[in-house]
């Protein structure tokens, strides 16, 4: 097992609710029931997306001790895809397209890709890609190891679909509720405005420091 | 017309703040905080800058390599009272030190660099858990000094405080 990066970008996230100790069978038990299936022989375009862990790259085995990190426990996504690639259906169309003597109709070509992806997709070997995240179960605290849109939503559904608890998103507002406010701090939260900070005018720049009551005065809290 | 923050639902203005702030602590007061439990935090930034674009019509403005915070295009910036959207941070404690981007309006910290892995570490296990826990102290710095920040922020003297001494530093 290589060891986790130490690098990269990173998204926090948080949940609510009993989620299974990972130490637990019953945590690794979950994860087994949304395991990584492989597409290697499918023939249809395809994604799968499952669980596997650092020591199982296939989603055969589940161990609790597979999750250990230190002060964590590391989870791992494995996204399998699988295209047709899109050169090759060019090139069979422009063969049929000179053939027939004349464009293909949406049928045809439609007919062709389906009679195309039949027998090449069980070729084509899908692109994989592994996305790690942590979890401190203790804290609620998630941090998954993938900044784009379209896997932190894939992670996000599979997190549910396996735990039946959604993620949310760290962003300023969840993560200052995450904070020790007191009462009157969560008020002012909610009610903030941001702040126009004033703007000094061209002909003013240099030199450029303004008195205190200039500046603060167009402040607006 | 005045474009909205960006994240105004998820108050991205108060992220943008955030670094715009921890900008003006480095440049008063050395960029240095003491945490709860008396851990000493050091913050600068690096060499990358982003101003969120005032409005529709005008540019985001990006500023990379060297000092962007030296720069009068970055004087300038402030002085026309721009957001800080997004910049590249070092983070120092004791002998450790990251180095991530951080974006204002989602709090997302992209490029991240951890320290250096401990020389007492053997085997992948060891340097993974070494690893863990470096994340998980960037993740709770960053969210010790939000917290710093809101204090001073969600004060009900802030506009006579912090937000005052702050547009002095801005208008300089």
């Amino acid at each position: 097992m290589a060891a986790l990066r130490r690098s990269g970008g990173v998204v926090v996230f948080f949940w609510q609710g009993k989620l299974p100790d990972p130490r637990d069978a019953a945590f690794a038990e979950a994860m087994a029931q949304r395991r990584f299936r492989t597409i290697e022989n499918a023939a249809s375009e395809e994604v799968s997306i499952g669980w596997v862990t650092a020591n199982d790259p296939t989603g055969d085995s589940f161990a609790p001790e597979d999750f250990e990190a230190g002060s964590g426990h590391w989870l791992r996504v494995r996204i399998d895809k699988k295209t047709l690639p899109r050169k090759w259906l060019a090139i069979h169309r422009d063969v049929a397209e000179k053939a027939k003597g004349k464009k293909l109709s949406a049928r045809e070509r439609r007919e062709l890709k389906d009679e195309m992806s039949e027998r090449l997709l069980p070729r084509v070997l899908p692109t994989v890609n592994l996305v790690d995240a942590i979890l401190f179960h203790e804290r609620k605290t998630l941090l998954l190891f993938a900044t784009g849109k379209s896997v932190r939503e894939q992670f996000d559904k599979l997190f549910f679909e396996t735990f039946a608890i959604p993620l949310e998103r760290s962003d300023p507002l969840s993560l200052a509720q995450k904070t020790a406010l007191d009462r009157e701090q969560k008020a002012a939260l909610d009610r903030l405005e941001p702040v126009r900070w004033p703007k000094q005018e061209r002909s003013e720049r240099i030199p450029a420091r303004r008195t205190r009551t200039d500046a603060s005065a167009e402040v607006d809290a | 017309m005045t474009k909205p923050p960006s994240g105004s639902e998820t108050h991205g203005f108060l992220g943008e703040e955030f670094i715009t702030w921890l900008w003006f602590r480095w440049e008063t007061s050395g960029g240095e905080f003491i945490l709860p439990g008396g851990r000493v935090i050091g913050i600068a930034i690096d060499d990358f800058l982003t101003f969120a674009a005032p409005s529709d019509d005008e540019t985001e403005h990006t500023l990379r390599h060297g000092l962007p915070t030296r720069t009068e295009e970055a004087r300038t910036a402030l002085r026309q009272g721009r957001r800080v959207h997004s910049a590249r941070l070092i983070v120092a404690e004791a002998n450790r030190q990251w180095v991530a981007t951080l974006d204002g309006a989602t709090m997302q910290l992209t490029g991240v660099k951890l320290p250096e892995d401990a020389e007492e570490v053997e085997s992948d296990s060891d340097r993974t858990a070494d690893r863990v826990a470096n994340w998980l102290a960037l993740h709770e710095i960053m969210k010790a000094l939000y917290s710093i920040f809101l204090r001073d922020r969600l004060a009900p003297n802030y506009r006579a405080t912090g937000a005052e001494q702050q547009a002095q530093w801005m208008m300089q």
